[in-house]
């Protein structure tokens, strides 16, 4: 007789468990390796540790490539949610209010920067600066700017969809009553609309923030000298040495994006993003 | 349209047109930053290569030829479909079994903190994750320390810049897509039908996977079809773990359009790229829609 827990009743529920704990594993390891590592007290990384100390973030914060990589990716994701908002939420509130014409195509439209891969829409949206830069002598690739318009069209798609998401459900005419009524759209927007959209606004700032701070492929093409993020340069760092140092920025930026999503998730049920 | 104030009972209409100009904004940021683009990476495909020239020449298809003609880029895309593939298989694998348990927790609270331990890793982005496969893997890393300090091996093997690691790297980049769509759709499928099964004596295993996953088919192919898209246009993973002598698309179109500054071939990559992942979302939805009608 086979064991009890072989027998299909009794494997099902730990094999699931077992698969799932793999998959987490998977998916957590490289960054608990990285939290665990910045904590080294060698200048190598080997194992067992000689000790434990906190030198690495003073000396990562020392290093003026990090500090300015993390100070304009900080700037570039305020622009980027700034910018992604102010054209994304008249959007979705049109979006959202129901059918017109061309409705499909434009709701397409403004999801394509989902769909086209980074490293395509990097390399063409560089080939137009520098053909602009020809053309005109105005210089947008490799500046702040380039990066700017990058990157607030990322962030555009999850604004987009957050807050249209925000909006389903939300009986339109309640907006139409009130505008029947005799209240003035700014006041509709602001008594009416405003609180529906509002959990969504709050999650589509932060995903935008979050999506911009960490994108690699899109800015790849478009950072230059005095304008580079920290993503390439941890990417550049990388190819020359993986050491404690470099350990102690991804934690930054880890707790960065990890304090980001759970401050989300009080907001906005964080599947419903996907 | 224009007597919507005067009739509420049909609200709708008149409000929208005049609305429409909220939508200009967007509509003109996707324009300028990605549909212009592509129509000059469309053009530049096509164009002939003039080293230190960037002005578009010519129109050849030249770029196409050149890599349909070359056992060696036909290599590497081979080699990224291939990799591709098995990315979404393990995937696949490790992600069923993750969604579910996900979508079957009861604890709420249990619940929310499996889905940010599975959309934080997905968010985190791509170099955060490479430089953690980099300290594990490496010659002298975590894993290799750790099993030559425990006995078990007497020399580190090499891991890092080998296939396998791409292969391990993506899996932890994709695993999260995988698990996110899976776990939606096994959450909208409900528990009724398998408390159905289960009461007519099939076994769970029995029940998951003629019950369960038949319903979740098209979550399913929606799952491997963003893995498998995304792992084609990979860039940090190859390059970063990978190393130089990996070579998968991604890399390449970067290289051509900043190392070489070869621009009409890195456009023509690019749409080869962007024309492999067209396609197959094309033909994947045109299978699921034959079969599980209008989604």
């Amino acid at each position: 007789m086979r064991p009890a827990f072989l027998s299909p009743q009794r494997s099902f529920k730990p094999a699931m468990t077992a698969g799932c704990a793999a998959a987490f594993a998977m998916v957590l390891a490289p960054l608990v390796a990285i939290i665990w590592v910045s904590f080294f007290d060698n200048k190598i990384i080997s194992f067992p540790p000689k000790g434990y100390t906190l030198a690495w973030y003073a000396a990562a914060w020392d290093m003026p490539r990090f500090r300015d990589g993390f100070v304009t990716s900080l700037e570039l994701g305020a622009v980027a949610t700034l910018v992604s908002l102010l054209v994304g939420v008249p959007a979705s509130l049109v979006l959202a209010r129901g059918r017109f014409r061309g409705r499909e195509v434009v709701q397409s439209l403004l999801m394509a920067p989902l769909i086209v891969p980074g490293i395509v829409a990097g390399a063409a949206f560089y080939m137009l600066l520098i053909e602009f830069e020809v053309l005109t002598g105005i210089q947008i690739a490799t500046t702040f700017t380039g990066l700017a318009i990058a990157h607030s069209l990322i962030a555009l798609p999850w604004t987009i969809r957050l807050v249209t998401a925000s909006l389903l459900g939300v009986d339109s005419q309640l907006a139409e009553a009130a505008l029947t009524m005799g209240a003035r759209p700014l006041t509709v927007f602001r008594r009416v609309t405003w609180p529906v959209i509002r959990p969504g606004v709050v999650a589509g700032a932060l995903f935008s923030f979050v999506i911009s701070f960490v994108d690699l492929e899109k800015s790849l093409f478009l950072v230059g000298p005095g304008t580079t993020t920290l993503p390439i340069v941890i990417v550049n760092y990388l190819e020359w040495s993986v050491d404690p140092t470099i350990a102690a920025v991804a934690t930054v930026q880890i707790l960065l994006i990890a304090a980001g999503l759970v401050v989300t998730n009080r907001y906005f049920r964080l599947t419903r993003a996907f | 349209m224009s007597r919507v104030s005067a009739a509420p009972a049909q609200p709708p209409a008149g409000g929208r047109t005049r609305a429409g100009w909220l939508l200009l904004p967007s509509l003109a940021l996707v324009l300028v930053g990605l549909l212009l683009p592509l129509v000059l990476l469309a053009r530049y495909s096509v164009a002939q290569f003039e080293p230190a020239e960037t002005a578009i020449s010519g129109l050849t298809l030249e770029n196409y030829a050149r890599f349909f003609g070359d056992p060696f880029y036909l290599w590497i895309l081979a080699r990224t479909l291939t990799v591709a593939l098995s990315c979404t298989a393990i995937c696949l694998l490790l992600g069923l079994p993750a969604a579910y348990v996900i979508s079957r927790v009861t604890r709420p609270g249990l619940k929310t903190v499996l889905i940010l331990a599975t959309v934080i890793p997905l968010l985190m982005g791509n170099a955060v994750r490479a430089a953690g496969w980099m300290m594990l893997l490496a010659d002298r890393g975590l894993v290799n320390s750790v099993l030559v300090f425990g006995g078990i091996l007497s020399d580190p093997v090499r891991i890092l810049y080998t296939g396998t690691a791409v292969v391990i790297g993506l899996i932890a980049v994709l695993l999260p897509f995988m698990i996110i769509s899976l776990q939606s759709v096994f959450d909208g499928i409900g528990e009724v039908y398998e408390e159905a099964a289960l009461s007519m004596g099939a076994n769970p295993w029995v029940t998951f996977f003629r019950v369960t996953v038949p319903l979740a088919m098209p979550g399913i192919f929606s799952g491997c079809l963003l893995c498998f898209v995304l792992a084609v246009n990979a860039y940090a993973t190859p390059v970063l773990i990978g190393g130089p002598s990996f070579q998968m698309m991604g890399p390449k179109v970067y290289e051509q359009a900043i190392k070489v500054y070869n621009w009409p071939f890195a456009a023509s990559l690019a749409f080869i790229l962007m024309g492999v992942t067209l396609v197959l979302t094309l033909l994947s939805s045109l299978t699921l829609q034959k079969r599980y009608g209008a989604l």
